[in-house]
């Protein structure tokens, strides 16, 4: 009995200093997805549904940042590997990709998941499981209000720069009749409150507005509609293929009307698909287009090797993932050796940069604010290509 | 008064040729439905894929786009019947969902083969149609040349297959395949050849209607969508009236645009479904059989 008592006791001791000692080495690799050689970064994209064509280029361009990162040496000598998981922008799909993200892949943050409905399905169980929610393609104010510590942002909502650009359109050209055509879902309801708040603050108020459904062919009869109420400025809350068609179906019918399309509509392929038909459109912009001709030759030699990577050319989407893969290796770098989520995100808050190769925006985040910045600039399609008028507008 | 008459017009032609186009795919299902009893969910993909095949010999090969065309479309009726030949023909005899699932399962096929090039996943694409972009004015009235073309194919089309059911050994044969499978048999038609057939027929008229539906809303992974309208006209067709399914296409895209026109702001989308169910409460059987109904009362 003693000895049985003594062994049980030595036993005891032996199990709670190897379960302390576990717990003391659990503590030191606490940081999921980070070991000494690698930091593992997840990301949601949409590889295949129906904005595979935003996915692709974006995941494209982060997976040639994080090379390029890791060409260099890593981050402190670790290098960068990116999970990426096809949720298809479906939000059923978009749950068990995080979970597996979260849950086997282990990954230390989530980066530029794609699409609203992916993002409003999966951030709360993200964030819970502790890991940065940064840059999700969703420009909706949850992102990154109420303020969180994990949740970093830097695509402003519609509402907001849509606001400003309606106000800055109407003061620089005496529109007098405004009116919008929107997409029938929280992206085009989203625009409409940002034009109303716009309107509102110059004391105007939409004269008409019509909307459509995702998918539609025909805009003849919501032109007609539009031409029909006198408007003389005509808000786009389309994407590209619906801009192209409301722009063709206007000139057809002879009418000559300015309009100005969000973000969404700002991309190359408007007037390479839309040719004549789109001259003249208004655009807001908040990272330019990377075109190859004229480009500067740091801008030139980045679209060299994207295509030399990926057999295509680089759209604004590219540009767009590869900021936000850059933005990371910043906020990563600056955190030091020893790579904590505490650290990162502390980093990450108080992380400022001055513009880019592309020419975008200087990113400004801050303890208080997780936005790193709020504002477009208003671009126009002359000759074939588009060209930014103005700088950010507030 | 002139303005509103016009715009009108306008309005009505646009909505006849998103109709066509509706009624081509709308055909292309009940010709798949009547032949072989299997509502096929790939439509929609078969008519990206044929956009896609005509685009990636025009752009892509260099082919002059009249080839192109021909050889995407007649390529897409080999890939109907390799489909039915390998896959499709062993879900005869087993529960209908086994085919409607497979027609899922293969349309999501197509749709990741496409991804897999990087050139089709990152853009949209149009292809060089001659009158793309160009206005025509009829009287009074512009109207876009896409339209008047997809109004004129669909209308060759419309008069190809009549030719096809009415005069062709193998039109007869699956029509009658079609009534009645046993009794086909029996007189020697082969049954198994004849699925083979509507399902070559059924993917190379999807083909078309891609091919139409690029000058108007471009070559691009979804849209094949324009199937979750065209299907709605099948049913109101009755899903196996040919002609009804052709009418009824037309008649949701005129109701479409006209509504978006004319009614307030919202109800447009709803006008679309409304009519469909109105239209199959007054007639169960579909818009083709009421026709039907109606001209053997009048040659009564």
């Amino acid at each position: 009995m003693r000895s049985f008592g003594l062994i049980s006791i030595r036993s005891m001791v032996a199990a709670v200093g190897m379960a302390t000692a576990m717990t003391l080495s659990v503590s030191a690799s606490a940081t999921p997805g980070v070991s000494d050689r690698e930091i593992l970064v997840g990301t949601i994209q949409d590889l295949s549904g129906p904005i595979a064509m935003l996915g692709t280029p974006v995941r494209d361009a982060m997976l040639m940042r994080f090379e390029e990162a890791n060409q260099a040496g890593g981050v402190h000598g670790r290098m960068l590997r990116l999970a990426v998981e096809d949720a298809a922008y479906d939000p059923k799909r978009a749950v068990l990709a995080a979970r597996k993200l979260v849950q086997r892949d282990q990954v230390f943050a989530f980066l530029a998941n794609m699409g609203t409905p992916v993002v409003m399905a999966t951030m709360q169980m993200i964030v819970d499981s502790g890991r940065p929610h940064l840059f999700p393609f969703s420009p909706h104010e949850l992102t990154y209000t109420p303020l969180h510590p994990l949740k970093f942002q830097m695509f402003a909502p519609y509402q907001d720069y849509m606001d400003a650009a309606v106000r800055h359109m109407v003061g620089a050209n005496g529109y007098r009749q405004t009116c919008l055509l929107y997409q029938d879902d929280d992206y085009g309801l989203e625009v409409m409150k940002g034009v109303e708040a716009g309107l509102a603050k110059i004391d105007m108020a939409l004269v008409e507005r019509t909307s459509y459904k995702r998918g539609a062919t025909d805009f003849s009869s919501q032109v007609a509609r539009l031409r029909a109420a006198g408007c003389d400025f005509v808000v786009l809350a389309t994407v590209v293929r619906e801009t192209v068609a409301v722009m063709a179906e206007a000139r057809k019918i002879g009418w000559e009307v300015d309009m100005l399309v969000t973000a969404s509509g700002y991309s190359a392929q408007t007037h390479e698909l839309g040719g004549d038909a789109v001259e003249g459109l208004y655009g807001v912009t908040v990272l330019p287009h990377p075109y190859a001709e004229g480009a500067d030759p740091a801008l030139a030699d980045w679209i060299d090797r994207y295509r030399a990577r990926f057999g295509v050319a680089p759209n604004v989407w590219s540009a767009m993932g590869y900021t936000i893969a850059d933005l990371f290796i910043q906020a990563a770098d600056a955190a030091g050796p020893e790579l904590t989520i505490e650290g990162f995100v502390s980093a990450m808050a108080s992380l400022h940069t001055e513009g880019d190769i592309f020419g975008g925006p200087a990113y400004r985040f801050s303890p208080d604010d997780h936005l790193g910045n709020r504002y477009g600039r208003i671009a126009q399609i002359r000759d074939g290509r588009w060209e930014v008028l103005t700088d950010y507008v507030d | 008064m002139l303005r509103r008459m016009i715009t009108f017009m306008q309005v009505l032609v646009s909505g006849f040729a998103t109709g066509c186009i509706y009624g081509l795919v709308a055909l292309s299902f009940v010709l798949i439905y009547k032949a072989t009893e299997t509502v096929s969910f790939m439509q929609g993909e078969l008519l990206m894929v044929g956009a896609f095949a005509v685009l990636a010999l025009n752009v892509g090969a260099g082919w002059p786009l009249w080839l192109a065309a021909l050889c995407g479309v007649a390529g897409m009726v080999v890939l109907g019947a390799v489909l039915e030949r390998s896959v499709l023909r062993r879900a005869i005899g087993q529960p209908h969902l086994t085919a409607v699932l497979l027609t899922f399962g293969l349309g999501m096929m197509m749709r990741g083969s496409v991804t897999t090039v990087p050139a089709a996943s990152h853009s949209m694409h149009r292809l060089p149609f001659p009158f793309a972009g160009e206005t025509l004015t009829v009287g009074p009235v512009p109207v876009a040349a896409e339209h008047v073309a997809v109004i004129v194919a669909t209308v060759l089309l419309a008069a190809a297959l009549t030719l096809f059911f009415r005069h062709t050994r193998a039109g007869l044969a699956l029509r009658a395949c079609s009534e009645n499978p046993r009794i086909a048999s029996l007189m020697g038609v082969s049954v198994s050849r004849m699925h083979t057939l509507a399902w070559a027929l059924g993917a190379g008229l999807a083909a078309c209607a891609g091919l139409m539906l690029a000058p108007v809303t471009f070559v691009h992974l979804n849209m094949g969508l324009i199937a979750l309208k065209a299907f709605p006209a099948a049913v109101l067709g009755g899903m196996t009236s040919l002609p009804g399914a052709l009418i009824a296409g037309i008649f949701l895209g005129i109701a479409e645009a006209i509504a978006g026109l004319m009614l307030p702001e919202g109800v447009k989308d709803i006008v679309p479904y409304a009519l469909l169910m109105i239209a199959l409460l007054l007639f169960p059987s579909g818009i083709g059989a009421a026709f039907a109904r109606g001209g053997a009362r009048l040659a009564r």
